[in-house]
């Protein structure tokens, strides 16, 4: 049974489209030119060395990050352009987020967690909001911890709560920042399958990731970045068999010395 | 405009009185008394509190146990009825009649001690374990490692909490105005009680002489602060000691 | 000098009155003043966080005012020089009516909101910038992410300080008595003039005020174990 409610559909319809976005921060240039496109459906992830701009380039994705020039669209509209604050917030809502930190809210329990945003920022009646949270942490695996807090709950059940609570907002895109970067190796796995569900369910991802294996199975295209500058786009297959740009031959090769 | 000439007025014709009271024709009173108030008050209070934080983290209860009782019960009553019930037992204590000021300074080294074991203990508290470790380690004794290697830290760390309850223990002089201690806020009634037409005037300025005294002071402990916390954070970069930095010179904050 | 009776004070209607009068003063003003001082406390909290500079100094002067010039002197500021600012007739109207307690009230809880509007400011700085970005992130606006997210750790962090602030604000209710309100402690001098019992009249002035404060303590310390979030202890 699918969670989400749209049909997994890849059509050639964009969902994420960057055009000229350049970003910097006073005088250092964190993204360069980046011309590139996320369509429905598909799932992208990001790879490239530290301090490529990875992490910026996935922020500007709901104006988390602002940008200098180019634009940036996602379902057609430009979310850099001049807004209103209600009107930015509406279009965060549709964006999924999934920090590296989880980010969780401390003082509320983990069903509370999840019920919060739909409620307050959708309109969602209460009991509709809890019987769909409750239906989302069952299919995470976390229904039995739905009283809990965050802090009784270890790394990598609470990045499968923050994840449930994206989703409780129901967005047509979700976007991954580093999502296992900050959990233990053994935790890894829990948090990868729920998003490899996900995938399989046809959700539009864009994912900035280290897990390789994850880019081969699920992804459907891989950007490698060095230097604020999306280098080369490819297949899985085709990228890590044979990438073209000799950066990503230098980044793969030193991730398999490994 | 009128209000500030008739401030400037007034602290023209009484500034003598407002700064040294009715000295040499009296006892020394005005801002010289205030600040000697507060020196001798802090200056006696602070041994007296390093021995009451000490017992109360000593291990042994009977010490630890009174002492955090007399902790708890000044700071449970106002500085007023403390003053109030100083101002009765002294004489009755030392046999003779006690000046104002005594009683006045008697009072502050208790209220203040109580206020400064605090900070004193959350000094020694915010140092990393590893310290005690270490020099019990070496074969210090429990007493010979606070001397040592515990309280030149903690006390070090704690300067800006000190000048901290220092600007406190200024502000908390003002209460001798109730028991007729010839300090700066008694100063400036007897002034108001003269000119009778003028209160506001008189008061402002009281408030504005405070402010400058104790903002200069806050200023100073919030400098130290930032260069005692830099100072730490580059020992425990390398590697010397870690934590507690922040905490160490914090440490507990009172209205 | 007499022995010590505390049933003398204790069980003459006069004294103990003025004593129970005395107390219901200073609750009175405690809770006027701890109430004035809250709601300010938060508004000068949310001027701050107004974009602009000159909201943010306006406020910080307020706070330095208050906190570097002595409770005593504040109250004697407004008691003395600002009501000698009002117009004769109002001037009149307050000293029919117990004038004194509301510049008391006045003057206490505007001080003490510069402190509770720091305490505040403290425990907001201490909530992680990634409860802002995970709010935001979830569309909510400026005022949901506050109200819902932010706000309420901030006062679970702050706890502890407005505590300490609160049992401050019922200590300094004795320092009306220097204007002339007739709450406990000028009450307990009152009585001890008129009795000549100091020991017993202060001794049940020091237990009446340290009952209340143990009693603040606890309840805050039941409060603050109550909203701590759960596990992070």
């Amino acid at each position: 049974m699918t969670m989400l409610q749209q049909t997994s559909s890849r059509d050639d319809v964009s969902m994420i489209q960057f055009v000229g976005v350049n970003k910097s921060y006073g005088s250092f240039q964190a993204l360069v030119d980046i011309n590139a496109e996320v369509r429905k459906g598909e799932v992208v992830v990001v790879c490239g060395p530290s301090g490529s701009g990875k992490s910026t380039l996935i922020r500007t994705v709901n104006r988390l990050e602002e940008i200098q020039s180019g634009s940036l669209l996602f379902e057609g509209q430009d979310v850099h352009a001049k807004m209103g604050g209600s009107a930015l917030n509406h279009l965060r809502s549709r964006i999924g987020f999934v920090f590296q930190s989880f980010n969780l809210f401390p003082h509320l329990s983990v069903l509370d967690n999840v019920i919060l945003s739909p409620v307050k920022v959708n309109g969602v009646k209460r009991g509709e909001a809890r019987d769909m949270a409750l239906r989302l942490l069952d299919r995470v695996g976390l229904s039995n911890k739905a009283q809990d807090y965050p802090a009784q709950l270890s790394g990598g059940q609470q990045q499968r709560v923050a994840i449930a609570r994206a989703l409780a907002m129901k967005p047509p895109a979700m976007l991954f920042d580093e999502p296992t970067s900050a959990l233990d190796p053994e935790m890894v796995g829990e948090v990868l399958s729920v998003m490899r569900s996900l995938a399989s369910d046809g959700m539009t991802m864009m994912c900035v990731t280290h897990e390789m294996n994850f880019a081969r199975d699920v992804a459907d295209r891989v950007w490698f970045m060095d230097a604020g500058r999306v280098l080369e786009t490819a297949a899985p297959d085709e990228f890590f068999r044979s990438p073209k740009h000799p950066r990503a031959q230098r980044f793969l090769s030193d991730l398999r010395a490994r | 405009m009128a209000l500030l000439q008739n401030m400037i007025g007034i602290v023209e014709d009484n500034w003598l009185l407002l700064l040294v009271g009715q000295y040499p024709n009296g006892p020394l009173g005005g801002i010289a008394a205030t600040m000697i108030l507060s020196v001798l008050g802090i200056g006696l209070a602070f041994p007296l509190s390093v021995l009451m934080a000490l017992a109360r983290i000593s291990p042994w209860a009977a010490l630890r146990w009174p002492v955090t009782a007399i902790v708890y019960l000044v700071r449970g009553v106002p500085l007023l009825l403390i003053i109030l019930w100083v101002y009765f037992l002294l004489p009755l204590l030392i046999g003779t009649n006690v000046p104002g000021f005594v009683t006045m300074v008697v009072t502050l080294v208790i209220y203040e001690g109580a206020f400064l074991s605090e900070v004193v203990r959350a000094g020694i508290k915010a140092l990393p374990k590893g310290q005690m470790d270490a020099a019990r380690a070496l074969g210090h004794s429990h007493l010979g490692a606070m001397r040592y290697v515990i309280l030149p830290q903690a006390l070090f760390n704690m300067i800006p909490s000190i000048i901290s309850q220092f600007v406190s223990t200024i502000k908390e002089t003002t209460l001798g105005y109730i028991i007729n201690v010839p300090e700066l806020t008694f100063a400036a009634g007897q002034v108001n009680n003269r000119l009778l037409t003028k209160p506001f005037e008189v008061y402002f300025i009281l408030a504005i002489a405070y402010f400058v005294v104790c903002w200069t002071l806050t200023s100073l402990a919030n400098l130290l602060e930032r260069r005692i916390t830099a100072r730490r954070a580059r020992i425990a970069d390398s590697g010397a000691e870690a934590g507690g930095v922040a905490a160490a010179s914090a440490g507990v904050s009172r209205a | 000098m007499k022995g010590f009776d505390l049933m003398a004070i204790l069980l003459s209607p006069e004294f103990s009155g003025m004593i129970a009068h005395g107390m219901e003063m200073t609750l009175i003003i405690f809770a006027g003043s701890w109430l004035l001082a809250m709601s300010l406390g938060i508004t000068l909290l949310a001027i701050r966080m107004l974009p602009g500079r000159i909201t943010d100094a306006l406020v910080a002067a307020y706070v330095s005012y208050h906190r570097n010039v002595p409770t005593l002197v504040q109250l004697m500021l407004w008691y003395f020089g600002i009501s000698s600012l009002l117009p004769d007739a109002l001037q009149l109207w307050l000293a029919d009516r117990n004038g004194e307690a509301a510049f008391a009230v006045i003057a206490l809880g505007l001080c003490q909101a510069a402190y509770f509007s720091e305490d505040l400011r403290s425990g907001l700085r201490a909530v992680p910038k990634g409860q802002w970005e995970a709010a935001r992130a979830l569309g909510h606006s400026f005022t949901g992410a506050m109200s819902y997210i932010l706000l309420p750790q901030a006062v679970r962090n702050a706890m502890p300080a407005l505590v300490n602030h609160t049992v401050s604000l019922f200590k300094n209710s004795s320092l009306a008595m220097a204007i002339g309100v007739a709450e406990l402690t000028h009450a307990v001098k009152e009585v001890e003039s008129q009795s000549f019992r100091a020991f017993e009249t202060y001794l049940i002035a020091t237990i009446l005020y340290l009952v209340c404060s143990l009693l603040l303590m606890w309840v805050g310390h039941h409060l603050e174990r109550r909203s701590r979030m759960a596990g992070a202890l």
